[in-house]
C-alpha cells in the first residue's frame, strides 16, 4: 500500500521553473493555482462583469494542498495566472515505528524515516490494518 | 383508555391532555407533552375519551388534539370499525360543530369539521346514498339560515373542507390507492356539487339585503364572503369531463391550443348540466349589482376593497369569465334578441359592464393609485381581461365591449397597459410596484390574444383599431426599454442578465410587434439607424455606453419580432412577416431586408480591431452573435414553402404575398447574397473566439447557438466547407494555440461543429480526408508525447496538463460528431490513441481532471463507434475497454487519501464519483452492441459475446462502488439501470459470477431495496424479478438455475445462511407489509414476488404461518389466513409464471394490501 505526500519547494519565492504562467480563464475546477504564493487546488471558479460593458473576470475559491486553508482570488479572465508543478511521489510503506514515524521506501532504494502517521484516529487505524495484514 | 372505563379515567385523560398541552404551549418538557399527546393519537379506540375532552374540556388547545386524535386512530382503524360507529363518529363531529358554532377558538371549529369531513370520505363509497343525504340535509338546513348566522358560517365551511378533501390536489393522504381517490371526486361531482354551490348562493344571497341596507361591516358579511369563497372553490374544481367536450365541440374559440400556454388562468368547463344554475339563475347579475351598490356606498372608505367580501366577490366575478365549453348552449355565440343573457358572449359582456368599473379610465385610475388607492381591484380587474381573453378569440374580444361602450376591448387593454408602462418607467424595480404585477398580466393578456390558434391565420389577427393601439403600445414599450437601458447602465453591479433572462417578456412584446408588423419593422429600422449615427458621430469624444446598451436593448428585442427560438428545430418564418408585406416585391426595399441587412452591416464593423476596440464591448457582442444566430436559423438559405393558412383569402392577394416572401428569402438565399452573408457569419465568430479572450458567455453563444445551429442544416454546410473563412476556422483550430484557451465545452463544441460540417462534401473519400485533416494534429500531439522517455516528468508540467486537457477536449468534441459517413475516419482516430490513452491514465493517476477525460473520451468514442464496428474492431475496442478498466481499478481501489482538508476530502469523492459513473456509462455503452448493430457481420460469426463482456466489467467496478458511493443519486441511478438491464438481459451469466461479486450485488440490492427513490426501487424490483424468473424457469427445465447462490450454505462462522432467493423473499414481504413506501410501486412488487414464491414455496408458506400466527385475536388470525389465501388463489391463479398470471398476481396483490396493511401496521 502506498501512501502519499505532495512536494512543493517554492513557498517563498514562486521560482521560474516551478510555476508555469496560464491565462486565468483556462484554469478549470480542480486544477491548480498559486495565490498568495500557495500552491492550491481550485475547487469553485466563477465569472462576473465588471460594469455592464467591462470584461470577464474570474473568480477562484481555492485549497492550499498543504494546509487545507481556503484561499480566494479575482483575476480578469485573459490576463495570466501562476500554475503551480505539483509534484506526486509515492512512496512504499515499510515500517510503522513505535513513536508513530513510517518509514518508507523511496523509488531509487533509499529510505525516508522522516514522516509521522496522521494525527486521525480513524485513519491510522485504517493504515495499521491494512499494514498488518500485508 | 377503553369503552368500558369509567368517568373518571377519562377524567385522567381528560387532565393527563391539557397537562400536556399547556406544557408545550409555556414550553416546558415539550418531548414528554409531545408523547403523551402521540400515545393518545395511537392508542386504540381512544374515541370515547377523545369525544369526553372535546366536550368537557375548557382548554381549546386540548381539544383541538382530541380531534386529531380521532381523525387519526379512526383513518388507522376503519376496517375495524361497525358502520354504526363510523356514522356516529361523523355525526358526533358535525353536531358539536353546529352546536358550538358561536364559539370564538374558530380553529378548534375549523379542525373538528375537516375531521368530519375526512372521515366523511374515507367511509364515502360504504355509505349509501341515503346516509349520505341524511348528513347533507342537516348541513342543508344549517347553510339556508335555519338556525341563525354562526351555524350557517360553519356549514359553508365545513363544505369548503369537505370540497377540498374530495379535490385531489388538496385531499390529505388517507394511504388508499389513487383510484378511491377518483372514485370519490367523480361520485361528488356528479351527484352533490351542483347542490353545495346552489346551497351557497341561497345562503348569500338571503343575507344581502342586511348587507346592503346596513352602513357599517356587519356579520352578514361574513357569511356572504365565506358563501362567495366557497363558490369560488366550486368553480375550481377539476371538472372531469372538460377536455373531452371541448375536443368534440365545434367552436368558433379554438381554447385547445391556449390552454398550454403557461398563463395564470383555468378554464372552467362544468358541462351542460349547470347551466342552469350558472348561467340562466341569474345569479351573476346579483353577484355584479351586489359589488356595485357596496362600492358605491363605501367609494368613501379606502378599506373596503381590500375587505374579504370585496376580494371574493371580485375572484368570483374573475372566475365566472373563465366559464366555457358546453355549459354554453352550442351554436350561436352571441344573440341579443333570441336567448338573451344564455349565449356565452351575452355571459361575457355582462361580466364585463362589471369589470370595466374598475378599470376604466385607465389614466384616473392609474393616478389614483399613486394617490394611495388599492391596486388590487385594478390588478383584478387586469385578470378578468385576461380570462375573457382566454376564452374568445382578438376580434370577438375586442367586440365584446363595444355593445356598451363606444370603443373596444382591445383599445381599453392597450390604454391600461401604455398607464402601467408610464408608471413602470418612474418606478425603481426593486420595490416591485404594482405595476409590474399589472404588465405581467397584461402581456399574459396580449400573448393569449395574439398566440396564433390553429384556425385563425391572416386578417382576423386584430381589427385595425387593433392594430393601431398595438402599434402604439409596441412603440412605448421599445421607449420604456431603452430608456431602462440607458438609465441602468449607471449601475455599478451587474447580475448576469443573460439573454434568455428576459426571454419571455421579450416574446410577449415580439407578438404585440408582430400585429402592427408593417409599422414596426420600419419603426425599430430608424431606431438602430439613429444609434449608428450616433456611435459614428461621438466616436472618440463621448462615453458610447448608453448607446451600447440601447443597441443591446434594440437587437434583443429585434431578434425576437423577426424570429421565433427554434429549439433545436428549424423556426419558421412568422407568418405576420411572411403576409402582411404583400406590396413590397423588391429585395432590396423589403423592409425586413433593409433592418437586417443594416444590422449585419454595422455587425460586420466589429471586425475591424480599431472599431472593436472602441465600441464592440463584449455585452455588445453577445446580442449581436445571438441575434444573428436567431436570424440565420430562420432566413439564412431558407428552402420551403409558405406556409398555408386556412383563412380564405383572394388569389391575388395570395399571390402577391408568395411574391413578397420571395423577395423577402432571395436576400440570402443560396444562389444570392446567401454565402457573402455567410461568410459574414463565420468571421465574425472567429473573431469572438480569437479576440475576446477568456469571454466565457460570449463564446458560448458562439460555439453553441451560432456555430451549431448553422452546421444543423445540411444545405448551409455544403456552402459552408468551400467558404475561405471556414477553412482559416479549420486553421486556426489545428494550429493556434490561441483557441487552447477557450472554455473545456467550447472546444468540444468547436470540434464537433468542425467535423459536422463535413456533411457538406459530397465526396465520402474527401469528408474522411477532411476529418483526419482536422484531428491528426491531436492524435499526433497525444502519440509524441505519450511515447516520450522522460514522460513522468514532462507530463506533470502545467502547459502540459494543459495542452493535453484541451486536445483530449476536441477528440471528444470529435467522437461525439461520429455520422455514418464519417465513421471510418473517427474510429481511426480513436484507434490511433488508444494506447497514448492507456499511458496517460498511468501517468495522471493523481489527476483526477485528466483521469475523468480521458474515461469521458473513452466514453463517448464507445457510444458513437460502438454499432458500426466489424467484429474484429469490436474484439479489438472491448479488448481495450477492459484494459482500460482493470488499469483504472487497480489505481483506485483502497485507495486511501491522508488529506488535511475535509472540503478536498470531498472534492476526492466527488471527482471518484464522477469517474465511476462514467465506468458504468461505458458498459451500458458496451451493452447497445447488442441492441443494435450495424455491421456487416452475420449474427453469428459475432466472437465476443457482450455479456461475457459486461459481467468482466462488473467484475472490476462493482468493489469500487461501495455503498457510501451509491449515496451520489446519478451513481446510484446509473448503477441500478445497469444492474436491472444485465439481470434482465443476460441472467444466464449470473451462475458464472464468483461468490464475492455475488454477494456484493445482492448486497446493492438489498440496499436498492429501501433507498427512498421510487424508481431505484423500482429497478431494484426489476432485477430481483429477472433473477427470480430465471431461477425458476431453469429448475423448470430441470437445470441447475441460480445453482449455489440459491441454496443454503454455512458462513464463515458455521451459521445457516439461506440462499440468495429465500432471503429476498424475506425482506421483500417484510418491505411491503410494514414499511412504507408509494403505492405506484406494488405492480413491480408483484411481478417481483410471484416467481420468488414459486422459487421456495415451502418457505412462503413458513412464512405465511408466522404472519398468522403473530395476530393477537382470532378475528385477525382468520382476516389474515383467508387473505392469504386468496393472494395465492382468488382469479383462478395457476402456479405458473407466465403473463397471464402474473397480471393476475398483480391485481391479487393490490387486493391483499388494501385488506391487511391497514391492520398489520397498527400493531
Amino acid at each position: 500500500m502506498s501512501d502519499e505526500e505532495h512536494q512543493f519547494e517554492s513557498k517563498a519565492d514562486a521560482g521560474a521553473s516551478k510555476t508555469f504562467p496560464q491565462q486565468a480563464g483556462t484554469i478549470r475546477k480542480s486544477g491548480y493555482i498559486v495565490i498568495k504564493n500557495r500552491a492550491c487546488k481550485v475547487v469553485e471558479v466563477s465569472t462576473s462583469k465588471t460594469g455592464k460593458h467591462g470584461h470577464a473576470k474570474c473568480h477562484f475559491v481555492a485549497i492550499d494542498i498543504f494546509n487545507g486553508k481556503k484561499l480566494e482570488d479575482i483575476v480578469p479572465s485573459s490576463h495570466n495566472c501562476d500554475v503551480p508543478h505539483v509534484n506526486r511521489t509515492d512512496y512504499q510503506l515499510i515500517d510503522i515505528s513505535e513513536d508513530g514515524f513510517v518509514s518508507l521506501l523511496t523509488e531509487s532504494g533509499d529510505t525516508k524515516d522522516d514522516l509521522k502517521l496522521p494525527t486521525d484516529d480513524a485513519l491510522l487505524k485504517q493504515i495499521s490494518v491494512i499494514w498488518l495484514n500485508g | 383508555m377503553n369503552g368500558s372505563s369509567d368517568l373518571g379515567q377519562l377524567h385522567a385523560t381528560m387532565q393527563a391532555i391539557e397537562f400536556a398541552c399547556s406544557s408545550i404551549q409555556i414550553n416546558v418538557n415539550p418531548a414528554a407533552a409531545e408523547a403523551t399527546i402521540l400515545s393518545l393519537c395511537q392508542s386504540p379506540r381512544p374515541y370515547q375519551a377523545c369525544q369526553f375532552i372535546i366536550e368537557n374540556s375548557q382548554m381549546a388547545n386540548a381539544r383541538f388534539q382530541a380531534a386529531t386524535a380521532i381523525r387519526d386512530a379512526a383513518i388507522r382503524e376503519w376496517s375495524f370499525l361497525s358502520p354504526d360507529e363510523k356514522k356516529s363518529l361523523i355525526s358526533f363531529c358535525l353536531s358539536y360543530v353546529m352546536k358550538h358554532a358561536s364559539s370564538p377558538e374558530g380553529y378548534v371549529l375549523s379542525k373538528i369539521s375537516s375531521v368530519a369531513a375526512q372521515l366523511m370520505k374515507r367511509g364515502w363509497l360504504e355509505f349509501t346514498a341515503a346516509e349520505r343525504d341524511g348528513f347533507f340535509s342537516e348541513i342543508k338546513l344549517a347553510i339556508v339560515g335555519n338556525h341563525g348566522l354562526d351555524v350557517q358560517f360553519t356549514g359553508i365551511n365545513f363544505l369548503e373542507s369537505l370540497v377540498s378533501e374530495f379535490s385531489p390536489s388538496t385531499s390529505s393522504a388517507l394511504g388508499l390507492p389513487r383510484e378511491f381517490h377518483e372514485q370519490c371526486r367523480k361520485s361528488l361531482e356528479q351527484d352533490y356539487l351542483k347542490n353545495f354551490y346552489c346551497w351557497a348562493v341561497e345562503a348569500a344571497q338571503s343575507v344581502t339585503a342586511q348587507i346592503t341596507n346596513s352602513d357599517a361591516a356587519v356579520s352578514e358579511a361574513r357569511v356572504c364572503a365565506t358563501a362567495l369563497r366557497f363558490m369560488l372553490q366550486v368553480l375550481n374544481w377539476d371538472f372531469s369531463n372538460s377536455s373531452r367536450v371541448v375536443k368534440n365541440s365545434i367552436d368558433v374559440f379554438s381554447f385547445v391550443a391556449k390552454e398550454d400556454s403557461n398563463s395564470s388562468y383555468t378554464l372552467v368547463q362544468p358541462g351542460p348540466s349547470w347551466r342552469d344554475i350558472l348561467i340562466t339563475s341569474g345569479h351573476i347579475g346579483w353577484l355584479l349589482g351586489l359589488y356595485g351598490v357596496l362600492r358605491e356606498k363605501f367609494s368613501s372608505k379606502a378599506y373596503w376593497i381590500d375587505c374579504p367580501l370585496a376580494v371574493s366577490a371580485r375572484k368570483l366575478i374573475v372566475q365566472l369569465c373563465s366559464l366555457t365549453g358546453t355549459v354554453f348552449p352550442s351554436g350561436k355565440y352571441f344573440s341579443l334578441e333570441s336567448y338573451a343573457g344564455v349565449s356565452q358572449g351575452n355571459h361575457l359582456v355582462q361580466l364585463l359592464s362589471g369589470i370595466i368599473e374598475w378599470v376604466h379610465p385607465p389614466d384616473a385610475m392609474a393616478k389614483a393609485i399613486e394617490c394611495g388607492r388599492s391596486e388590487s381591484e385594478l390588478l383584478d380587474g387586469c385578470r378578468g381581461l385576461l380570462s375573457i381573453a382566454a376564452v374568445t378569440n382578438p376580434v370577438s374580444f375586442d367586440d365584446l365591449l363595444k355593445h356598451i361602450r363606444p370603443f373596444g376591448t382591445i383599445s381599453i387593454l392597450s390604454a391600461l397597459m401604455c398607464e402601467v408602462v408610464k408608471d413602470l418607467m418612474t418606478k425603481d424595480m426593486e420595490e416591485e410596484p404594482w405595476s409590474w404585477v399589472a404588465r405581467d398580466i397584461l402581456l399574459d393578456t396580449w400573448t393569449t390574444l395574439l398566440t396564433e390558434t390553429n384556425g385563425s391565420g391572416v386578417k382576423s389577427l386584430l381589427p385595425p383599431e387593433g392594430i393601431n393601439a398595438a402599434a402604439n403600445l409596441f412603440a412605448l414599450i421599445v421607449e420604456s426599454e431603452l430608456k431602462a437601458a440607458s438609465a441602468s447602465e449607471e449601475k455599478e453591479e451587474y447580475f448576469q442578465a443573460s439573454v434568455a433572462a428576459m426571454d419571455e417578456r421579450l416574446s410577449s412584446y415580439a407578438l404585440i410587434a408582430r400585429a402592427a408588423i408593417d409599422v414596426t419593422i420600419p419603426f425599430l429600422t430608424r431606431l438602430f439607424s439613429e444609434r449608428f449615427a450616433r456611435l459614428h458621430q461621438g466616436n472618440g469624444i463621448n462615453d458610447p455606453t448608453t448607446t451600447m446598451e440601447e443597441l443591446y436593448s434594440l437587437l434583443l428585442i429585434t431578434g425576437h419580432v423577426l424570429a421565433d427560438e427554434g429549439e433545436g428545430e428549424t423556426p419558421l418564418i412568422p407568418v405576420a412577416i411572411e403576409t402582411r408585406f404583400p406590396e413590397h416585391m423588391e429585395t432590396e426595399k423589403h423592409p425586413v431586408v433593409v433592418l437586417s441587412w443594416s444590422i449585419i452591416k454595422f455587425a460586420e464593423q466589429s471586425l475591424d480591431p480599431n472599431m472593436r476596440a472602441a465600441f464592440f464591448s463584449p455585452r455588445l457582442m453577445e446580442a449581436i452573435i445571438w441575434f444573428l444566430a436567431r436570424w440565420s436559423s430562420t432566413y439564412l438559405m431558407t428552402v420551403g414553402e409558405m406556409q398555408s393558412c386556412k383563412n380564405s383569402i383572394d388569389e391575388v392577394t395570395l399571390l402577391r404575398m408568395q411574391n413578397s416572401r420571395k423577395a423577402l428569402l432571395s436576400f440570402s438565399a443560396e444562389h444570392t447574397q446567401g454565402k457573402t452573408l455567410l461568410e459574414i457569419i463565420v468571421r465574425i465568430s472567429l473573431t469572438t473566439l480569437i479576440s475576446y479572450a477568456g469571454e466565457k458567455d460570449l463564446q458560448d453563444l458562439t460555439c453553441h447557438q451560432l456555430l451549431g445551429g448553422v452546421v444543423r442544416r445540411k444545405n448551409i454546410c455544403a456552402h459552408l466547407v468551400t467558404l475561405d473563412s471556414w477553412r482559416e476556422l479549420a486553421h486556426c483550430f489545428t494550429n493556434d494555440r490561441v483557441l487552447f484557451s477557450l472554455h473545456a465545452s467550447h472546444q468540444r463544441s468547436l470540434a464537433q461543429t468542425l467535423i459536422l460540417s463535413a456533411s457538406g462534401i459530397k465526396n465520402s473519400v474527401e469528408a474522411n480526408q477532411y476529418i483526419r485533416d482536422l484531428t491528426s494534429h491531436m492524435t499526433a500531439y497525444l502519440n509524441d508525447i505519450s511515447g516520450k522517455k522522460d514522460i513522468k516528468s514532462i507530463c506533470q508540467q502545467p502547459d502540459v496538463i494543459l495542452g493535453v486537457t484541451c486536445l483530449l477536449e476536441r477528440l471528444r468534441g470529435a467522437s461525439s460528431a461520429s455520422e455514418p459517413r464519417t465513421q471510418k475516419a473517427i474510429y481511426e482516430m480513436g484507434f490511433s490513441v488508444m494506447q497514448p490513452i492507456l499511458k496517460f491514465l498511468e501517468v495522471y493517476k493523481d489527476e483526477a481532471a485528466v483521469v475523468y477525460l480521458l474515461l469521458k473520451v473513452v466514453v463517448d468514442w464507445v457510444e458513437g463507434q460502438i454499432i458500426y464496428l466489424e467484429p474484429h474492431e469490436t474484439a479489438l475496442v472491448i479488448d481495450f475497454c477492459m484494459h482500460l478498466l482493470q488499469l483504472y481499478s487497480s489505481h483506485n481501489i483502497g485507495k486511501i487519501s491522508v488529506s488535511v482538508s475535509s472540503s478536498l476530502q470531498s472534492e476526492a469523492n466527488a471527482e471518484k464519483y464522477r469517474d465511476l459513473r462514467a465506468l458504468l456509462q461505458l458498459l451500458q455503452k458496451l451493452c447497445t452492441k447488442d441492441m443494435v448493430d450495424v455491421s456487416s457481420a452475420a449474427i453469428d460469426d459475432q466472437q465476443t459475446s457482450i455479456s461475457q463482456v459486461i459481467y468482466v466489467g462488473v467484475h472490476i467496478v462493482s468493489p469500487l462502488i461501495t455503498i457510501d458511493m451509491l449515496k451520489y443519486p446519478k451513481l446510484c441511478y446509473d448503477h441500478f439501470a445497469l444492474l436491472s438491464h444485465m439481470l434482465e438481459v443476460y441472467p444466464e451469466m449470473i451462475p458464472k459470477l464468483n461468490h464475492e461479486a455475488f454477494s456484493h450485488i445482492s448486497g446493492t440490492l438489498d440496499f436498492g431495496l429501501h433507498h427512498q427513490d421510487e424508481e431505484i426501487v423500482g429497478m431494484c424490483l426489476r432485477s430481483l424479478s429477472a433473477l427470480a424468473l430465471y431461477h425458476y424457469k431453469e429448475r423448470g427445465g430441470g437445470r441447475d438455475g441460480l445453482g449455489p447462490h440459491a441454496t443454503t450454505y454455512k458462513d464463515a462462522n458455521g451459521n445457516l445462511q439461506d440462499g440468495i432467493l429465500s432471503r429476498f423473499l424475506r425482506s421483500l414481504m417484510q418491505l411491503i407489509l410494514f414499511e412504507d413506501y408509494s403505492m405506484d410501486l406494488v405492480g413491480g412488487a408483484a411481478d417481483a414476488l410471484f416467481p420468488l414464491i414459486l422459487c421456495d414455496h415451502d418457505l412462503y408458506q413458513r412464512l405465511g404461518n408466522e404472519l398468522v400466527e403473530r395476530q393477537p385475536n382470532s378475528v385477525l388470525k382468520t382476516r389474515m389466513a383467508s387473505a392469504l389465501h386468496s393472494l395465492t388463489t382468488s382469479d383462478d391463479l395457476s402456479p405458473s409464471a407466465d403473463r397471464l398470471n402474473m397480471r393476475k398476481f398483480r391485481k391479487n396483490l393490490n387486493r391483499f394490501l388494501i385488506d391487511v396493511r391497514g391492520f398489520l401496521r397498527i400493531i
